[in-house]
């Protein structure tokens, strides 16, 4: 049972990753619809970065900056509350959920607030905070065009950067259609034009706003955000109050920082050079300002992070930026979206941020099995944080602390036995070419009785051969020794020089 | 000197072809591989699933058969990548985890092997197909074997290379992912394929025989004509000019 | 929670501080205490703090600059024009608001924009000067404009980038609520890189830092419905830069 990382107002149904992929995999508009929204996305960042040069060198750039804040967070994290608050923020922690709901609540009912224009926060999902908000009778609103979209479907985001990649025009324009109390085309102009009109008001009448946050800038106490469609500037400039959701390890130190997360972030997101907007907000509006808010809120929220300082195999996952290419990268991600996965990230980053936010080993989903480990993750994110290995992790934390599949245990124990020794492994091989014969056809074997189900389904298994390659080991030595007694002087030579290097290579690691 | 074939289980059990061209091959550029018999399989699939246990039980066996080599050269991106992993697998045992990483040094992929020890990349191949190649991820992403394969079959005459659409993705393999989670790796695999299918080639050829193995068993099941190769069992057939279908 | 309010607004945000402030420190010894080691109180050496070396003495010479902020600009939508002087901004506003047919007008109030008499140049329109009047409902006035106008405070080619900071003088809500801005760009202040902007913020230090910081790139944009390009969805759908120098 792993129902409790299912949020409120998920579409998924079914409760194990398996299930619910084969509802995507079932459902052939999604299928098309992210794999053609990934597929710009991921040509876009290829090209993005190529042009910009020198990728890697960035990318390590930024790997070492989101390192050393994580390595000195107490620090940093204590010099941006302290310059926020010196910058007239009122600033709260939260070590859980429940502790930032709760002040979100305070400050609204505190402002006598009826409604809240949220700009796109992927931490305020965590928290369910619209449920919430709503729960005390204040509307929230969702003001990015595809978090507005999904909020009107009652439903959650399936993509970072994209919430609404799985609905299509027709779904979209019935949806804004019954907000708008007339049928409305299913033109994008039409659309979009509606809910600038709508949400126009919703901003001018709203009494708070509430917004995520990209960064957090240590060293002067500002919040910066990304965006494109301007609805988070709005936000943050038209209501009297503003509160910021950050998690507790969006720090950088400083602005010169920001230069190489504006660099990497926006390539890596969409391919754009820098997004429409990068607002950088230091403290509410100066008293002589006539726009900007009045009161502005940071609440810096823990809710799993911390669970990560100090473990070697998961710290890094605190450096994650939340561009979403690692989800663009993904072939599984590419064919079974992300509300299959069961909680509120999704692609790889969510099958590994999910369980790691979340200290019960036991309840963890098997969502870290729903990934072929192909690494297309690591290679596209831009501080490089090793998802294909943190999953071998979770797997393995899964399997010591006892909660692995039964049957998979057993296997893995008759792995053990036989691939522990060469007689054994040799054994096996002679009695699986007496007992293929059962079922080889042809050459290959198309049954799809017991473990070949699922391989043979979209495949046929391939036959053993008469010998293994140590079975003709002897014949294939003798025919070679015949023309090669030894290895050849000259190459000889050429195989010392690279031991020789290899050597010195030791050497000087050891020593630098 | 001592250079020792690391052959791999799959290909020992299932694809013992690949570990005679490789040999043969070698052969004819003065290497002399020899072949200790102790070793079974890296680990992989247990090291992947999560049971260490177990990976270390079938690793032990390899740090034990390569101990006294000078190069270990393994017809698998993945499986010389797996070594690498020998030294989280061992850290709490001083002595072995010295063994892994001398192993880690001393392990390369065979195109490595031939590209950047030997310095070859003209084996005076002749190979008259239309072929297209992909690219494994172990191999390629975390291995970091590029170019090698790239100049290998750039040396074969009479080969025309067609590059494969999306060829860095994943054919959906993953081990114990492909019976674990059969639907997504079964779309995968028809994706992969029908890029396969896209370039027209006679030939698919790749580096890895367990992600062969899945394209070509999806290849088969669909009733595609597209033979699969190991790169060492093309060049091999090309420089022997043996052309059997 | 009505009888909260028995204190003022200002005794409920001290209290909400005095919490804070208790929270912090043990907010900030628990992270120190699971990365296992005393607090860190005092800067901590951070040898990759901004861009690599070699992007810093980065920059292109002026012509270059025009020209690749007016490619990038342009490539995502936004309009550029090169014009000689402020003298010929006054005329291109000018005659952009009658071919928009438009009524209402903000501009910041900047001496620049004072000084070429644009609402003389205009008297059709209604032309609102940011924070002019203390009982104005400012981010009405500009919500209602059909064009915006400004001097930016900043230009960076390379990203195609307007950087305008905010103050009693200069509102955010110029650059953001109307349906046309119109941005202008003394060539003097086009720099190459971002970083040419941001670092400058470290060394005037928090204290001298506006409220709002803004980059613009372009006009407003989302592409959440099918993948589908859609200008203005929320800010100005219509940008002009002009280059003026």
């Amino acid at each position: 049972m792993s129902g409790t990382t299912q949020p409120v107002g998920s579409t998924a149904a079914g409760t194990t990753v398996k299930e619910r992929a084969e509802l995507a995999l079932n459902d052939e508009f999604l299928r098309k619809a992210v794999k053609f929204t990934t597929e710009r996305l991921r040509g876009g960042k290829l090209k993005a970065s190529e042009e910009h040069g020198n990728w890697d060198d960035w990318r390590e750039r930024g790997r070492q900056i989101r390192l050393h804040t994580i390595a000195h967070l107490d620090y940093y994290l204590n010099l941006f509350a302290d310059n926020a608050r010196a910058n007239g923020v009122h600033v709260h922690f939260a070590h859980t959920a429940a502790e930032a709901v709760k002040l979100s609540l305070a400050i609204a009912e505190r402002n006598d607030a009826k409604s809240v224009v949220k700009s796109k926060s992927m931490v305020t999902e965590e928290l369910h905070l619209n449920h919430a908000l709503e729960s005390i009778g204040v509307e929230a609103v969702e003001t990015d065009l595809g978090e507005y979209i999904i909020q009107l479907a009652g439903e959650t985001p399936s993509h970072i950067i994209i919430p609404a990649i799985h609905k299509n025009r027709y779904q979209i324009a019935a949806l804004l259609s019954a907000e708008a109390g007339e049928t409305l085309a299913p033109d994008t102009t039409v659309l979009a034009g509606f809910v600038r009109k709508k949400l126009r008001e919703k901003f001018l009448e709203a009494d708070i706003g509430m917004t995520g946050c990209n960064f957090a800038i240590a060293e002067t106490g500002s919040m910066v955000l990304f965006e494109n469609e301007g609805n988070a500037r709005m936000v943050t400039t038209v209501p009297k109050t503003q509160i910021t959701l950050m998690g507790m390890e969006r720090i950088i130190p400083s602005w010169s920082d920001l230069e190489v997360m504006a660099t990497l972030l926006p390539r890596s997101a969409t391919g754009q050079k820098l997004t429409v907007y990068m607002s950088g907000i230091t403290g509410p509006r100066r008293a002589a300002d006539a726009d900007g808010p009045e009161e502005m809120h940071i609440i810096i929220v823990d809710n799993g992070r911390s669970n990560q300082l100090g473990d070697p195999e998961f710290q890094e996952l605190l450096n994650c930026i939340r561009c979403g290419a690692c989800l663009n990268a993904c072939p599984v991600y590419r064919h079974i979206g992300g509300h299959a996965y069961g909680g509120t990230y999704s692609g790889p980053i969510g099958a590994v941020l999910t369980p790691a936010l979340q200290k019960n080993v036991a309840e963890w989903d098997d969502i870290a099995n729903a990934s072929s480990l192909c690494g297309a993750c690591y290679e596209a994110c831009p501080v490089k944080i090793p998802l294909h290995d943190m999953l071998v992790y979770l797997r393995r934390r899964k399997v010591e602390a006892g909660h692995g599949s039964k049957l998979e245990s057993l296997g893995m124990k008759g792995f053990a036995t036989v691939m522990g020794s060469a007689g054994r492994f040799g054994g096996v091989l002679k009695l699986g070419k007496l007992g293929q014969k059962l079922v080889v056809r042809g050459g290959v074997i198309r049954t799809k009785l017991g473990p070949l189900k699922g391989w043979n389904t979209y495949r046929v298994a391939p036959s053993l051969p008469k010998q293994s390659f140590r079975d003709t080991w002897a014949t294939l030595e003798e025919e070679i020794r015949v023309g090669l007694r030894e290895t050849a002087p000259d190459v000889k030579q050429r195989l010392e020089a690279v031991i020789r290097e290899r050597k010195q290579k030791e050497g000087g690691s050891l020593h630098g | 000197m001592k250079v020792s074939l690391f052959i791999t289980c799959l290909n020992d059990a299932v694809y013992p072809r690949v570990g005679e061209a490789m040999v043969r091959l070698l052969a004819r550029h003065g290497v002399r591989l020899d072949f200790p018999k102790v070793q079974t399989c890296c680990g992989q699939p247990a090291f992947n699933s999560g049971y260490w246990d177990e990976a270390r039980a079938a690793a032990a066996t390899i740090l034990e058969a390569f101990d006294d080599s000078d190069f270990v050269i393994a017809p698998s991106g993945s499986c010389a990548y797996m070594i690498h992993h020998y030294s989280q697998l061992f850290r709490h045992d001083p002595g072995l985890l010295a063994k892994a990483e001398e192993l880690q040094r001393k392990t390369y992929e065979f195109t490595q092997f031939f590209v950047q020890v030997l310095g070859v990349t003209d084996l005076g191949a002749f190979f008259p197909h239309r072929v297209t190649y992909h690219p494994s991820c172990h191999g390629s992403r975390l291995l970091g074997v590029k170019e090698e394969p790239m100049a290998l079959l750039n040396g074969v005459k009479g080969l025309e290379l067609v590059p494969l659409p999306f060829a860095e993705d994943c054919c959906g393999f993953g081990g114990t992912f492909a019976v674990k989670m059969a639907d997504i790796s079964g779309a995968m695999v028809m994706e992969k394929t029908d890029h396969v299918k896209e370039t027209a080639a006679e030939v698919l050829v790749g580096l890895d025989m367990a992600c062969l193995m899945n394209i070509a068993g999806n290849l088969r099941h669909r009733n595609e004509p597209v033979r699969v190769m190991h790169l060492a069992e093309l060049l091999y057939e090309g420089v022997t000019g043996v052309m059997k279908r | 929670m009505a009888e909260t309010g028995m204190g003022s607004h200002r005794d409920w945000l001290a209290q909400l501080e005095s919490e804070s402030r208790a929270k912090q420190q043990a907010f900030m010894d628990g992270i120190a205490t699971k990365l296992g080691r005393p607090r860190v109180t005092s800067a901590p050496a951070h040898p990759f703090r901004g861009a690599p070396d070699f992007w810093n003495g980065f920059e292109w010479p002026l012509e270059e600059r025009i020209e690749r902020f007016t490619d990038n600009f342009k490539s995502v939508g936004g309009h550029v024009e090169r014009l000689a002087d402020m003298e010929a901004v006054k005329r291109f506003i000018a005659a952009k608001a009658v071919e928009l047919k438009a009524r209402y007008a903000v501009r910041q109030n900047q001496p620049e924009l004072a000084a070429i008499g644009l609402e003389e140049a205009m008297p059709e329109v209604r032309f609102a000067v940011w924070n002019t009047d203390r009982e104005e409902h400012w981010m009405a006035r500009a919500a209602e404009a059909d064009i915006g106008v400004m001097l930016v405070d900043h230009a960076a080619a390379y990203t195609g980038s307007l950087a305008v900071l905010s103050s009693k003088d200069t509102g955010r809500s110029v650059s953001l609520l109307p349906t046309v801005l119109i941005a202008v760009v003394p060539i003097e202040r086009l720099h190459t890189r971002l970083g040419e902007i941001l670092v400058p913020f470290d060394e005037a230090g928090r204290e001298a830092l506006p409220a709002g910081i803004h980059f613009i790139s372009g006009p407003s944009r989302s592409a959440d419905i099918e993948n589908d390009l859609t200008i203005g969805v929320h800010g100005p759908g219509i940008v002009y830069a002009l280059l003026v120098g």
